[in-house]
């Protein structure tokens, strides 16, 4: 195969007021035609800094000290990308090198009809007329498997659901038969299952493209390096530290960097700690309840306006039950949208619920005023999941870990601060950071900060909403790690509510799978992810892509999650579902999880189809 | 539609309120206006009387405000108590020169607002945004009295390259100026501050991935998202203006509402004053409702928010 792309010895620097800073030291590499090369490394590592060098789209302030980027022409003719004036440099974007960005929600214009962007990169590059250029747009809707192209076409971005305007992206990129896409985590943000669905149109893409179209996939996720890439190169502080083909790099790790990153990854520590330890599953069983929820529903009433009164409703969460055993981890599961965390808002009384018990160490909550819950919210905590926007930045972390100590009277400011020091030496933090503000933490250590706030009123019950979603995933494991041991020392018992299966699998001791404001599936977690019995279940388990294990069928679900104001009658699922039977579609089907097997509880549609 | 019928709705309260108000202090304020008819001079009981009668104040004041409001829908706010004229002819007339002196700062500071704000945030932090953020300052800070009377100085008395006074449009372009540049200097600096927030946005980055050029990303993709608060500002300063610019009128000797209200509340006309502030929420509501509109416009998301209600 012949090169594509050469990057030789690229240095990329940053100035600031405090003075300039490299974010790329010597990067060379190649890309071949036709291939697939992923860039991988933690946020920081400067893999989009590299794209964007690439591209020539770098903020104004960082500037290429050093290098070049050769690109090749059909005719074998170089040219030399960092030496191009703008007006040279924009004949090549969009059509020689195109882009796909991280963030599908704000990547369009809000203004424009997706249709028109689409087109305005035709008709730019090719300069053909706008009706021909009308038929390619069409004709590359259907070719990311846009529902409906003609009428989508019409549609500006907001109408369009996070995993259609990704699509709406790759048509974008793929519009001109670019020879590079560079495509800069173009799943990160999406579900499981939708990102299931774009990789699986990547693949099609890849061995469907005739002209040799080269990706350069940058990601932070080595399950999607393994399913999708020919070879890989993973950064470390703007360098280099180690480049080879996927499976060599995969089984035999030179840099310890690289090993690192293997190894924090949950599946390889949930295999770890098998090996290790199997008495970890017969630790005595304390059987004592602390949280037991019966038939939770909340719903929203959908805002009208002035004068028509509100007739629809959001229906969030539907007849949920279960208990939480004293010391155990319960962890919930679903797509955004699923309800979960407004189910673990609920719990905790940050919203009333609609209907339904909540007993709480053997009182029923759900009927508390403010003034009652005040006593219990001490026992209740819940650790948030922006570590960014949860914390005061006014605020230096002894007045954010002070205030709740205060407001619950628990003890004298003179007592409490040498508490707090404590506890944030718990939390991994040195009592220094006491003085300081959130702004002067990164993302880890204000996650420790949050969970530092959760703990110190003594909490017996956390509620943790996604924590470690935002982080890393070396950062991941070390907050996992301490959330562990907190557990331990704290004598915890938990919900952890979280979209990501391996760290669900890692951590908890049951799982319960929401979909669409139901529990479809619930069981102890070594049940639950080797015998899935649920279609959602079994989908979301498929859809994560893991480094570990052999390449096996997918079960895609198609689509979108529907709309909770309107969901499906009968299942909730059957619209989405791989196998739906009739009797699903039946109206008056009602959900309800039935006990398939000891502690495994399965919701009765799908019982009935095995 | 349906938004707009909901609004138009809540201009019916919102000018009764603001009529009733009107009404309220202007009964309120001491002084008989018997005596400011009279102008201070001496008058017999009778006469006084008779006055009285005519102007209608013998009613109780339920009834006169009663007859004002079911009046002021029928679109008749009562005669001038200096002129004898009725109101509404006085402000038909003023009207015109206001509107035109609007609509020429209108043109002006939009103009050179949008042009100054696109120049200056096209380039963040740099000499030449500096400089236009420093004329935009000095179009806002500086008195429209000086500007005008430096206008007339230069323009009008040294160059002699247009008229002082007089009808037509040449006379109206130095009144424009005048008026528009305060208006050219809120909008530059919100055009500004709107543009480079939204070229900072991921949308543009996409536009220049696809090879977009500088001008189209400006044209095309960043202006329209940029101009909602400055067309916020239009409404606002719009209003302002076609209430009438008192000292620019006064300046250049024009005609107009400014002039009118100035007449109206030295010589204590109630009805004339009345009428004015009437006029004045009526129009503040209209222009207010032409904004909503216009959101509309520019931004499909406010658009399709409003058909889902």
């Amino acid at each position: 195969m012949d090169n594509l792309l050469e990057v030789s010895n690229l240095n990329t620097e940053f100035k600031s007021d405090y003075g300039s800073k490299q974010a790329l030291h010597n990067i060379s590499f190649k890309i071949k035609e036709g291939e697939v090369l992923a860039l991988v490394g933690e946020s920081g590592s400067g893999k989009t800094v590299t794209s964007l060098s690439i591209m020539g789209l770098l903020p104004n302030n960082a500037s290429i000290k050093e290098g070049e980027i050769k690109l090749f022409n059909t005719n074998k003719d170089e040219i030399d990308i960092l030496t191009l004036s703008d007006e040279k440099h924009n004949e090549i974007r969009g059509n020689d090198i195109s882009m796909v960005f991280q963030e599908p929600m704000t990547c369009l214009n809000p203004t424009m009809t997706v249709g028109e962007q689409i087109l305005e990169v035709i008709i730019r590059h090719k300069k053909i007329s706008k009706i021909n250029a009308k038929k390619e747009m069409i004709g590359l809707l259907e070719l990311v498997e846009i529902p409906d192209p003609i009428q989508r076409s019409n549609e500006y971005p907001h109408q369009l659901s996070g995993g259609m305007r990704q699509r709406i992206m790759i048509a974008i990129a793929l519009a001109c038969n670019p020879k590079l896409i560079i495509a800069d985590e173009p799943t990160s943000a999406l579900d499981v299952t939708i990102q299931a669905q774009l990789l699986e149109l990547l693949k099609k893409l890849k061995n469907s493209i005739v002209t040799k179209t080269s990706i350069l996939f940058i990601t932070h996720d080595l399950g999607i390096v393994k399913e999708l890439a020919d070879r890989v190169i993973v950064m470390y502080q703007g360098k280099i530290v180690e480049e080879g083909n996927v499976l060599d790099v995969f089984e035999r790790p030179k840099h310890s960097y690289t090993n690192n990153l293997i190894q924090s990854l949950p599946e390889f520590k949930i295999e770890k700690r098998n090996k290790e330890n199997i008495q970890n599953i017969t630790k005595s069983d304390n059987e004592k309840l602390i949280l037991s929820i019966k038939n939770i529903y909340k719903e929203f009433p959908v805002d009208k306006g002035i004068f028509k009164k509100s007739t629809e409703t959001v229906k969030a969460v539907q007849n949920v039950s279960f208990d939480v055993k004293e010391n155990k981890i319960l962890g919930l599961v679903g797509e955004s949208g699923s309800g979960k965390s407004t189910l673990g808002k609920t719990i905790i009384k940050l919203i009333e619920p609609t209907s339904g018990q909540i007993n709480f160490k053997n009182q029923d909550i759900s009927g508390f005023n403010k003034k009652k819950m005040q006593n219990i919210r001490q026992k209740m905590q819940m650790i948030f999941q922006d570590p960014f926007a949860s914390l005061n930045p006014r605020k230096n972390i002894l007045d954010t870990l002070m205030e709740p100590i205060l407001v619950h009277n628990l003890m004298k400011k003179n007592e409490a601060k040498e508490y707090i020091s404590q506890i944030i030496n718990d939390v991994g933090l040195p009592s220094e950071s006491l003085n300081r503000f959130p702004h002067e933490f990164s993302g880890g250590q204000r996650q420790r900060i949050g969970i530092a706030r959760a703990l110190v009123l003594k909490p017996e019950f956390i509620i943790a909403d996604e924590p470690v979603s935002a982080l890393d995933v070396s950062i991941q494991a070390q907050v996992l790690n301490l959330l562990e041991t907190l557990k331990e020392t704290y004598n915890l018992t938990m919900i952890f509510i979280s979209h990501d299966l391996s760290v669900i699998e890692y951590f908890c001791d049951e799982v319960a799978v929401m979909y669409l404001g139901h529990i479809v599936e619930m069981a102890p977690v070594n049940k639950l992810f080797t015998n899935p019995k649920h279609s959602y279940t079994k989908a979301l388990l498929s859809a994560v892509p893991k480094v570990k294990t052999k390449k096996t069928n997918k079960i895609l679900i198609k689509g979108d999650i529907p709309s909770p104001i309107n969901p499906p009658s009968g299942c909730v699922f059957r619209t989405r579902c791989p196998n739906p039977g009739i009797e699903c579609t039946g109206g008056d089907i009602k959900m309800g999880l039935v006990e398939v097997e000891p502690n495994h509880w399965v919701d009765k549609c799908c019982v009935k189809l095995d | 539609m349906n938004f707009f019928l909901k609004k138009l709705l809540i201009v019916v309260p919102t000018l009764y309120i603001a009529w009733t108000v009107v009404f309220v202090t202007l009964n309120i304020i001491p002084g008989d206006p018997v005596n400011l008819m009279l102008g201070g001079r001496p008058a017999s009981d009778e006469v006084r009387e008779n006055v009285r009668k005519n102007l209608g104040l013998d009613k109780p004041v339920i009834e006169r405000y009663g007859s004002f409001l079911i009046n002021a829908t029928k679109g008749d706010l009562g005669k001038s108590y200096l002129t004898r004229q009725p109101v509404t002819k006085m402000i038909k007339e003023n009207m015109w020169p206001t509107i035109e002196l609007s609509i020429g700062g209108l043109i002006f500071g939009v103009f050179f607002g949008v042009l100054f704000g696109v120049f200056a945030g096209t380039k963040p932090n740099s000499i030449r945004d500096t400089i236009s953020m420093i004329i935009a300052l000095c179009g806002i800070s500086l008195p429209s009295f000086w500007i005008g009377m430096m206008l007339i100085y230069i323009f009008g008395t040294t160059l002699g390259w247009v008229p002082i006074v007089g009808d037509g449009f040449v006379s109206l372009i130095l009144p424009s100026i005048s008026v528009g540049l305060f208006f050219a200097g809120g909008m530059a600096r919100l055009t500004r501050s709107s543009l480079v927030d939204v070229l900072n946005q991921d949308y543009i980055r996409t536009a220049r991935s696809k090879g977009i050029s500088k001008y189209n990303i400006i044209l095309k993709h960043s202006l329209r998202n940029a101009m909602i608060p400055p067309v916020t500002l239009l409404g606002i300063q719009f209003g302002l203006l076609i209430t009438g610019a008192v000292i620019t009128e006064e300046v250049f000797a024009r005609p107009g509402l400014g002039q009118l209200l100035l007449q109206a509340i030295l010589a204590k006309d109630i009805p004339l004053v009345q009428a004015l502030v009437v006029y004045m929420t009526a129009v503040y509501i209209f222009l207010n409702l032409i904004v909503d509109f216009t959101y509309g416009i520019i931004d499909p998301r406010i658009r399709l928010e409003r058909k889902n209600q």
